[in-house]
């Protein structure tokens, strides 16, 4: 296993944000994970890449423990994540957006900006490397924050609703991209709402709801699971 | 024994004073999230305001709030219209708005400098009917400016706070400083709410002014030296509280009352800025602030 | 691209004549009135340039740096008038000083938001000075309060940095500007630099991307106060006197910052090019105007400071680099369409 979670729980203040959740990834996977609107989702991303400590139980990747472990840190580990709000350096080019990454393998400016430039053209977006980030379009500025986390070559790659807001033709691209990304060996984690996108990537699936999880399995298994039903359409689709 | 008690008693008055004063700095930073360093050269044009207003009328000095305090309404509410609000509103998606502290920190030094420019650098007096003058309660000496001050400040507290709360305009600042966004789909104009806020700050730096020029010297830069323990104060109350603006002002005014009776005014000085930069490593939200995001 | 490789010629002249324009300057003006004002444009130029490792490439605002101008004057003539330490040695200990406050000063602040960080500092500059104005002496070293401290006269010596004409100074501190300016220019072309425009913009995405935004900026405070120290020297050999009030006042800390946010903070041209731009309206201003309006040069320095806010928030750098641009576009001849 790759990375283990390890019952974790986080509260903050009286809420129970995620609630004893246990979840494994193996290596090549890609896991998605599912669920309504605040049901956990981007919390549990948040504690396994460091922005704050789960309030209790382990994380480990590779392991060894990482609870806890600064953002900083575990992107040295070979873990790197994407925000569901995009954040780009807005007033810097693509290039320099993504060599900030890249410098994570190396403090020489040239290795970065080759390593840079080799990450945009395998995401498309080498053409468009001198615009400065602000004026690019949704679609693009998605492709610059996944362009961003993988020039730091990590092993596992966390995404967080990386389709939102994106058009079906996008969203089609976006699953090549990712794809391949799993084919250059990268273990891909991925919050996602775009059911069918999710459906057609991920090779298992974990529904959580209330910060619990309620169901986990293939796509198809968990597409027929009655919890599941239940969570997002109401006890009426259940029959069916 | 009577002389540490008169010093509490002294302290307490010149803190409310102060908190007075920096009333209106922990208003705006409330509703619009700003601080605005422009805020003690507002208070000397109140000082300013007052001073000539008395000496062309000769009225009593709480008598020129009538004049003064509309007057220094309109002229906060034109400044935030006219200098502020476009670098707010070119800042509005930006994470900090530093373009607008720079902004206050520019009219702050244009006041400063007109006022010395227009009024010359003389520290003026005005001996009002008040001025010098106390009452006597048993052992105690009460200083009758600082007394009127000290009761000025908790009515002027009361009244805001009355005003925030119980009036439509009131609510409707407050929504727009829980939620500026939400507020406006309700049909609450943000800038225009932004327009009353600034114009209210001012005018309680124009309420602050009447108060003060009874017994503190006026000149240009004298609002330096409020803006600084403004900041304290309600950095130290809490940003956004009133009442810990006030409180905030009376440590202020306890620690430079009694420590005065240990050392130099100019080492209780140095005291303040320790204090402050502990609270500001402590607990930087203050002692009533709602948690801020760090 | 010959395009390109003839606007790098033609970028590369411009700076090669400025850098010989401001060596044979003194050649050209003699008068020492006129000398000193371009020498103390050059110093805030230097200041600016230095404040920007903080103010424009860590992204926050210090309103405090006269603090670190004046550790770096006391702290050397402290030592000179004391124990006789040659200022060339006693710069490099102000420094080292500076450093060590910049970042005792800066862990607990860094973390903070733009106003509270920006009031910090402002508190620590101005405790500073109240501490220093009340101090006489501490142990054998005078401080002298209030009235500041003098150094006494000895003209030409080098070893003792003073010297009788103008001149010697102006290589000085030209040599210092250009320093800082490489040192700045290395930085923004290096990761450190990256790293300090991520961790400014974006702190938690520039964290995911493994940038310790913290440390980043701590690194940048403790360059900055240094390289700030080193001119408080200066300015101290250059002046022979200094006091409170003036070398570590809220008057000196507002001009710095305002000079580089005027200019264009966070670039490199821009501190340098508010300091020339701004430096000698307010020398004017002051010489001819203060008589019969005082303060007319700092109501102007506000008006253009808020002027600059609203319309160019990027600094006089924004529209002067295009013109720039534009001219190295002419002149390098326009590329064969198609």
């Amino acid at each position: 296993m790759l990375l283990e979670i390890k019952h974790i729980t986080k509260s903050f203040g009286g809420l129970k944000a995620v609630n004893g959740l246990d979840l494994s990834i193996d290596a090549g996977q890609i896991l998605g994970l599912i669920g309504p609107n605040g049901a956990g989702k981007s919390t549990v991303f948040n504690c396994v890449t460091g922005v704050y400590p789960p309030t209790s139980g382990n994380i480990l990747f590779k392991g060894e423990v990482i609870t806890g472990t600064k953002p900083w840190n575990i992107c040295r580990k070979k873990i790197a994540r994407t925000f569901q709000l995009v954040k780009p350096f807005g007033m810097k080019t693509v290039l320099y957006n993504v060599m900030v990454g890249a410098f994570a393998l190396s403090p020489s400016p040239r290795h970065a900006r080759d390593r840079a430039l080799q990450v945009l053209e395998m995401l498309h977006l080498d053409d468009r490397k001198d615009v400065l980030a602000k004026n690019l379009t949704i679609a693009d500025r998605k492709r610059l924050e996944l362009a961003r986390a993988l020039a730091t070559k990590p092993e596992l790659l966390l995404l967080d609703e990386v389709m939102a807001g994106l058009r079906p033709t996008e969203v089609e691209e976006m699953i090549g991209i990712i794809r391949r990304i799993r084919e250059s060996g990268v273990t891909v984690f991925v919050i996602e709402h775009i059911i069918k996108a999710i459906m057609a990537l991920s090779d298992r699936i974990v529904v959580i709801n209330f910060g619990e999880k309620i169901a986990e399995g293939t796509p198809v298994e968990v597409s027929r699971d009655d919890k599941v039903i239940k969570a997002y359409l109401g006890s009426d689709y259940v029959a069916a | 024994m009577t002389l540490y008690l008169q010093s509490i008693l002294n302290g307490v008055l010149m803190g409310s004073v102060y908190g007075l004063t920096a009333l209106g700095l922990t208003l705006i930073f409330g509703v619009m999230k700003v601080i605005n360093f422009a805020h003690g050269s507002i208070l000397m044009v109140g000082m300013y305001a007052t001073y000539w207003v008395l000496v062309v009328t000769g009225l009593h000095p709480y008598a020129a709030l009538v004049i003064v305090v509309p007057l220094l309404f309109v002229f906060g509410y034109l400044l935030q219209d006219i200098v502020i609000k476009p670098v707010f509103k070119a800042e509005r998606d930006v994470r900090e708005p530093i373009t607008v502290i720079i902004v206050t920190t520019g009219v702050w030094y244009v006041l400063d400098n007109l006022a010395l420019m227009i009024f010359g650098a003389e520290y003026r007096v005005l001996t009002t009917s008040i001025t010098g003058k106390s009452f006597i309660l048993g052992d105690f000496i009460f200083n009758k400016p600082k007394l009127y001050g000290f009761i000025t400040a908790m009515a002027t507290t009361l009244i805001l706070y009355w005003l925030l709360r119980y009036t439509k305009i009131g609510k409707a600042i407050r929504a727009t400083s829980l939620d500026r966004d939400a507020a406006s789909l309700m049909g609450i104009s943000q800038y225009k709410i932004y327009n009353i806020a600034f114009g209210l700050c001012a005018a309680t730096a124009g309420i602050a002014g009447c108060v003060l020029v009874p017994f503190y010297y006026v000149f240009p830069t004298v609002g330096v030296v409020f803006d600084i323990k403004g900041f304290i104060i309600v950095v130290l109350g809490g940003l956004g509280s009133m009442s810990g603006a006030m409180i905030g002002g009376i440590i202020i005014g306890l620690i430079e009352s009694v420590f005065a009776q240990f050392m130099t005014a100019t080492w209780t000085e140095a005291i303040i800025y320790l204090v402050f930069l502990l609270i500001l490593f402590i607990k930087p939200s203050g002692l009533f602030g709602t948690k801020q995001d760090w | 691209m010959k395009l390109r490789e003839n606007k790098n010629i033609f970028h590369v002249g411009f700076l090669g004549m400025a850098l010989l324009v401001a060596f044979l300057l003194p050649l050209v003006v003699t008068s020492p009135t006129n000398l000193q004002i371009i020498i103390l444009i050059y110093f805030y130029a230097y200041l600016t340039t230095s404040w920007n490792l903080v103010g424009g490439f860590a992204g926050v605002l210090p309103l405090g740096h006269s603090a670190f101008v004046g550790i770096g004057a006391y702290t050397s003539t402290m030592l000179y008038i004391h124990y006789g330490l040659s200022p060339w040695i006693g710069m490099f200990a102000g420094g080292i000083v500076a450093a060590v406050a910049g970042i005792i000063i800066g862990y607990p602040t860094l973390k903070m938001r733009g106003a509270y960080f920006a009031l910090a500092t402002i508190a620590f500059a101005e405790g500073l000075r109240v501490v220093v104005e009340n101090i006489n002496n501490i142990g054998p070293l005078v401080v002298n309060g209030p009235r500041g401290l003098l150094i006494p006269l000895l003209g030409n010596n080098f070893l003792h940095f003073q010297f009788l004409g103008k001149e010697p100074y102006y290589y000085i501190i030209l040599i210092m500007l250009l320093i800082v300016l490489a040192i700045t220019y290395a930085i923004s072309r290096l990761r450190i630099g990256y790293y300090l425009a991520a961790g400014g913009e974006e702190p938690e995405a520039a964290q995911s991307l493994g940038v310790n935004v913290a440390r980043y900026k701590l690194i940048a405070t403790a360059m900055s106060a240094f390289l700030t120290a080193l001119a408080g020297t200066f300015y101290a050999q250059f002046m022979l006197y200094f006091y409170p009030k003036g070398i570590l006042g809220l008057d000196l800390s507002f001009e710095i910052a305002f000079i580089a946010l005027i200019g264009g903070r966070g670039t490199i041209a821009g501190p340098v090019l508010g300091a020339l731009v701004l430096r000698p309206i307010n020398e004017f201003t002051r010489i001819y105007l203060s008589g019969t309006l005082p303060g007319l040069h700092l109501v102007i320095f506000g008006l253009v400071l808020i002027l600059v806010m609203i319309y160019q928030p990027r600094g006089l750098q924004e529209p002067l680099s295009r013109l720039y641009r534009w001219l190295l576009l002419r002149l390098a001849g326009p590329s064969p369409k198609s």
